[in-house]
């Protein structure tokens, strides 16, 4: 039994990035004693807690073959209004969230119904979106946080049990329900069929339209929890919230071998992308590197996974192209 | 020297599963107008695509002016004097006519470009070809067939002895085509070589000096003069009659009630007044040329383009189909696509996962959650009926033959049990054991119950299989042929529907934006 789920990990496409992943976690302990510390640990569950909303949100827009620019903006809409709501009209905390979430839906929605609708790539709808949702943003907030948080909201911002944030159980909830979603669910089958040849997907019944739509919504909605825990774990409505998404937005799916062109991602692998570039961070600042360096270093795995995949596919074509020329 | 003599002489390519050309020779000689006739996947566009250098042939030889060529890009053909115009456009639409023709050289002063110029030296070309345009006019602003001759003009710009012109009529209207004819007759008296490629072979008749017909990758004939050609003998050379019509069991068709039927049906591709019916157990098939509009039917009745007019009815009762999930699990109706890598699969996606596409809303349970187990239940006896080889169900399609990819999209639609399955050219670019083998598969289909819609191109096949053959032209049914199963007396019938001149004379055809095609 272990022996065959030894087997089915090996397999596992992600289990490269796990070995990388485990290697990194021995690295840093034997170089720094701090690395294991229960608050460094804390440290690090937290950078996970809120990257991994942003990369599933960025990672179901990959699967239907599109570009998400404004999952940032939707965050950080969706933060102030959520501090603001409970600030200024006093809305309790679960209808807060709610409408939260209903803002971060509808924003995808409106992502979704635009690029379907008028045929325009996605990049440039999400490219626009992102300065409407960050101006209404600026807009409201006059580039002031809203400093008035409830006292249970920030409770859970920084309440743990030892190490372990209670900030992280919605995350690890939302990536559970996000590989069945993926796995399981027809709807998630439908997005990556719409991304993996979108005319095959229309002739096999599957709506196409609905099924782009549906996908920016869930990516709103993913977006909206991230910047709803993020007001929780600073404590304030701060307008700058998402404005640094967008790196790790890609760089985590592509991690975990995304194909950029749609069809194909990883649940796993993602969550493992998120992992390596939490360890990155962590490596930075235990190693009193300036954690300036790190988009740089993002930007240079970015590069380093999309290059690794495009070699594959390369060394793949050629392989079937040797395979074909062979007598049959 | 004027001499633009090009020889082909035993080329043969291959591709993954298939032989494209196999032995093909063909000798142009100066001042001709010279046809290249064949069905769809002859090899035509393989042969133009070796004359321009897009591919390079396996073995045999390329001769200009009797000396050896080895082209290995576009640029060594264009320069070796080969200028093509394909059946597309390939114009850049935001810029001038005159830099359109000069885009390879663009005349430059200190590094700029040299607008005066290019207009200047893109004139004499235009008068050349008596295009009365002015230079400066965005290519956007052009007709077709204008643009089709700033393409021409573009060619003989590169000094192009030999034009290569594939299927040139097929976006223009009658009166354009004369005009082209006209223009390419004096290219001909000037020295230049044409080729002319097309599926309408009255234009042949009129236009050619010489023929060669491709079959199945082979020469059907080799630069034959065209008088002493009938219609009639080039209609055989190209359908073929060499090939044995494989009989098939007995099969009953249960004609109390029409599984399908289309009464007056138009869409907006310009189909109108077409009506079909097809019977439990029956196969039906409709036979046509490229872009006579068949495909685009198919796409129609499954919903995928909406019908303008018309009346649609399954199993007797009516059946307004809005979208192809509708066909699919409503009335059940079926589509393998005619090009499966572009409309049929997702070639990143498995092969559990490209067959059990369809079925993926029947088998959900709670939350629209699917098991692999339940899936790989529904899909792995169709897999195993349909003999496809694959190493597992995870296997990636892309990485699988054409004829297992073909079984893959024909498996999907039986997995999802469809009573009516409509076929798009279900054997092309199979190699010959598959493809006997799809046939008896479509004619148990057939046996076992299913209403039958086959669109093929493929003359024998149609007769092998087909109890009724439609003959699409021109977005429109103009006849029908009970098939005898007699191969001369079926083709002959089946080509004087379609190459009646009394038909598609004269019209006024889709507009081009609509045609899509």
């Amino acid at each position: 039994m272990s022996g065959d789920l030894w087997h089915r990990l090996r397999r596992a496409e992600w289990f490269g990035l796990l070995l990388i992943s485990a290697l990194g976690v021995l690295v840093l302990a034997l170089a720094k004693q701090t690395f294991l510390s229960p608050f460094n640990i804390y440290v690090m569950l937290l950078g996970f807690s809120l990257s991994i909303m942003v990369a599933m949100s960025q990672m179901v827009i990959i699967a239907i073959g599109q570009m998400n620019l404004s999952v940032g903006a939707i965050g950080g809409l969706v933060a102030i209004s959520f501090a603001g709501m409970m600030e200024v009209w006093g809305l309790p905390i679960p209808l807060a969230i709610l409408a939260g979430l209903l803002i971060g839906v509808l924003c995808g929605c409106l992502n979704g119904i635009l690029t379907v609708v008028t045929g325009i790539t996605a990049f440039i709808i999400t490219l626009a979106t992102l300065s409407i949702f960050k101006g209404i943003n600026l807009g409201i907030t006059e580039a002031q946080p809203f400093y008035d948080i409830p006292a249970p909201v920030k409770w859970f911002g920084n309440a743990s049990i030892g190490p372990i944030p209670y900030l992280v159980i919605l995350p690890v909830l939302a990536v559970i329900a996000m590989w069945f979603l993926m796995n399981r669910a027809v709807i998630g089958r439908h997005m990556l069929a719409v991304g993996g040849n979108p005319q095959a997907a229309a002739l096999s019944g599957i709506s196409v339209g609905r099924t782009i739509v549906a996908a920016h919504a869930l990516s709103g909605g993913l977006a909206a929890i991230g910047g709803m825990l993020v007001v929780a774990r600073l404590q304030i409505g701060q307008p700058t919230i998402g404005d640094d998404w967008l790196i790790v937005s890609f760089a985590a799916p592509v991690i975990g071998g995304a194909v950029l062109a749609g069809g194909h991602i990883s649940v796993i692998g993602t969550c493992l992308g998120v992992i390596i570039v939490t360890l990155i961070t962590n490596a930075l600042v235990l190693l009193a590197i300036d954690p300036f360096f790190v988009e740089l270093l993002l930007g240079g795995l970015i590069l380093g996974a999309v290059g690794l995949n495009r070699y594959r596919e390369v060394n793949a074509e050629a392989a079937r192209a040797r395979a074909h020329a062979a007598p049959t | 020297m004027t001499d633009a003599t090009l020889e082909i002489r035993g080329v043969t390519k291959d591709f993954p599963g298939v032989r494209a050309l196999d032995t093909v020779s063909m000798r142009l000689e100066a001042g001709q107008i010279h046809a290249l006739l064949g069905e769809n996947g002859a090899g035509k566009s393989t042969l133009i695509k070796i004359l321009t250098g897009v591919y390079q042939p396996d073995t045999g030889e390329v001769l200009l002016r009797g000396r050896h060529q080895r082209f290995q890009s576009p640029r060594d053909a264009i320069a070796a004097g080969i200028g093509v115009v394909h059946q597309e456009r390939n114009l850049i639409n935001r810029f001038s006519v005159g830099e359109n023709i000069l885009l390879e050289k663009l005349p430059t002063k200190r590094g700029l470009v040299d607008y005066a110029a290019v207009f200047e030296q893109a004139a004499p070309w235009l008068a050349a070809l008596d295009l009365r345009v002015d230079p400066r006019t965005p290519v956007i602003d052009l007709s077709v067939a204008q643009m089709q001759l700033v393409e021409i003009a573009k060619a003989l710009s590169l000094r192009t002895k030999i034009l290569l012109m594939d299927e040139p009529t097929a976006s223009i209207t009658p009166h354009e085509s004369e005009v082209l004819f006209d223009l390419l007759r004096r290219l001909r008296d000037d020295g230049v070589s044409i080729v002319f490629v097309s599926h309408k072979l009255e234009e042949v008749f009129a236009l050619c000096d010489r023929v060669t017909v491709l079959r199945d990758g082979r020469n059907a004939c080799e630069s034959r003069p065209l008088t002493g050609l009938a219609r009639a003998d080039i209609v055989k050379l190209m359908i073929g009659r060499d090939e044995r019509i494989a009989r098939f069991g007995e099969k009953v068709v249960d004609r109390r009630r029409p599984a399908l039927e289309l009464r007056d049906v138009a869409t907006g591709h310009g189909h109108h007044h077409v009506g079909l019916t097809l019977y439990k157990g029956e196969i039906v098939g409709l036979y046509g040329l490229v872009g006579s509009g068949r495909s685009e039917l198919a796409k129609a009745i499954i919903g995928a383009e909406p019908l303008t007019a018309g009346h649609v009815e399954v199993n007797g009762q009516s059946a307004p189909i809005r979208s192809v999930t509708q066909a699919l699990n409503r009335y059940r109706i079926g589509y393998v696509s005619e090009d499966r890598k572009h409309d049929g699969l997702i070639l990143i996606h498995s092969v559990l996962r490209n067959v059990g596409i369809t079925i993926w809303n029947r088998i959900a349970g709670v939350l629209g959650l699917t098991t692999r187990r339940a899936e790989a239940d529904r899909v792995l006896p169709y897999i195993e009926r349909l003999e496809i080889r694959t190493p597992s169900l995870s296997q990636t399609v892309g990485n699988l033959s054409g004829g297992n990819q073909q079984k893959v999209s024909v498996a999907k639609w039986l997995a999802a049990e469809t009573e009516i399955l409509i076929i798009d050219e279900p054997t092309i670019g199979i190699d010959i054991k598959t493809k006997t083998y799809l046939h008896e598969l479509i004619w148990g289909l057939a046996a076992g119950g299913t209403a039958v819609l086959l669109i093929s191109s493929d003359m024998p096949e149609m007769i092998a299989l087909a109890d009724r053959i439609l003959v699409m032209n021109n977005f429109a049914i103009v006849g029908e042929v009970e098939n005898t199963r007699d191969y001369d007396q079926v083709s002959n019938a089946i080509m004087g529907h379609i190459h009646d001149p009394s038909e598609g004379q004269g019209r006024a055809g889709p507009p081009p934006a609509a045609a899509g095609v």
